[in-house]
């Protein structure tokens, strides 16, 4: 499965990711690496991992190619699957967190190793792996070439103007250059307190609600006291939404 | 007075920003409030609405290439922002329609 979660800040996508990626790991016995592709991360609280400070070797890809038509490549000799095991950090059940490290000193000099992370996990192996990703907050990465690597691109929405506004804006993009594409994009409603959020979501983005994820104040606890949801309430009413939405998931991108 | 409102997604950035910018047209100031976000929801907490603020036009848009005739600040902000309660006036910096592959 290769999936990522996008959405408005604040929408509660790092949660749901990892309590997603550890959930996975359990059902399955491929690897999941959970990517943090956000120069602010805060995937490492969510899915207990202690906190890294991990940052690519830009040297790990390499521009190929004739004058006109040059591309960025993994390094000729080097194993994608070697690189994530170098660089990523093991967490519980297995989990492998990828970041793409924070964003100190100037953006010119921290370019090439964001640019050989994207490269990384577009080069991923196709199968054998489960890539999740939680990209950061707002329009730019998603369609900057940064959920190329997912066959589904999951919007976490709140039922609310600024949040499903930020997701309509996501759905409209999505048909651009280097965007997923319309069909390869679905919706989830997160925080949820009415039974109507859903279908408002849905009807206000025009994308697929696949599913939905109660408001559910042990969220909040579990965020505050810096423990994944899954370790701090794994009986909670939104650790059973997430279960139910891998289920879901795991259908639409096998 | 100049002040950048900045921090994590769904810290509270923009409701922080909205309700600085109002209190201090309040009290008798000239205010300008500026949504750098690529995501722009500065409308929204305002109080302009949503149509209002999809409607804007982004600053980068509307200075263009032209560099020989650029229009100054006020000009700008005159003609492509919109009106806020309170007298704040809302201009927007970018929003993204085309992106580019790279930039995180």
């Amino acid at each position: 499965m290769r999936v990522a979660f996008i959405g408005k800040g604040g929408a509660g996508k790092s949660v749901i990711v990892g309590t997603f990626c550890r959930l996975l790991a359990r059902s399955d016995h491929s690897p999941v690496v959970a990517i943090d592709s956000d120069t602010m991360p805060g995937l490492a609280y969510s899915l207990g991992v202690p906190s890294t400070e991990t940052m690519l070797d830009p040297d790990i890809v390499e521009e190929v190619g004739e004058e006109d038509d040059r591309t960025w490549v993994l390094r000729e000799g080097l194993d994608p699957a070697g690189v994530v095991e170098r660089y990523a950090v093991e967490g519980p059940d297995g989990v492998r967190l990828l970041q793409l490290g924070k964003l100190r000193g100037h953006a010119r000099a921290i370019g090439p190793s964001f640019r050989a992370f994207r490269i990384l996990v577009q080069r991923l192996p196709e199968t054998g792996w489960h890539l999740v990703g939680d990209l950061p907050g707002g329009t730019r990465q998603p369609f900057s070439g940064w959920a190329g690597f997912a066959d589904l691109v999951v919007v976490v929405a709140e039922a609310t103007p600024s949040s499903m506004l930020a997701a309509r804006r996501l759905a409209r993009l999505a048909g651009t250059r280097h965007g997923p594409g319309e069909d390869r994009m679905v919706a989830i409603a997160n925080k949820v307190d009415d039974a109507a959020d859903g279908d408002r979501l849905q009807q206000f983005c025009g994308l697929r609600v696949i599913g939905t994820v109660p408001a559910d104040p042990s969220v909040r606890a579990a965020e505050r006291s810096g423990v994944a949801l899954l370790d701090a309430s794994p009986d909670s009413p939104a650790v059973e939404a997430v279960t139910s939405l891998l289920h879901t998931i795991t259908a639409e991108a096998p | 007075m100049k002040i950048a409102v900045v921090g994590k997604g769904g810290s509270g950035k923009t409701t922080t920003s909205a309700i600085l910018a109002r209190t201090l047209a309040r009290s008798g100031r000239s205010v300008v409030a500026l949504d750098c976000d690529s995501n722009p929801n500065l409308g929204l907490s305002l109080g302009i609405g949503m149509d209002a603020t999809e409607a804007l036009v982004s600053l980068r848009d509307a200075v263009g290439d032209e560099v020989e005739h650029a229009r100054t600040w006020d000009e700008i902000v005159l003609r492509f922002g919109a009106d806020a309660p309170d007298g704040v006036r809302l201009a927007m910096v970018s929003k993204i329609e085309d992106p580019d592959l790279g930039c995180p």
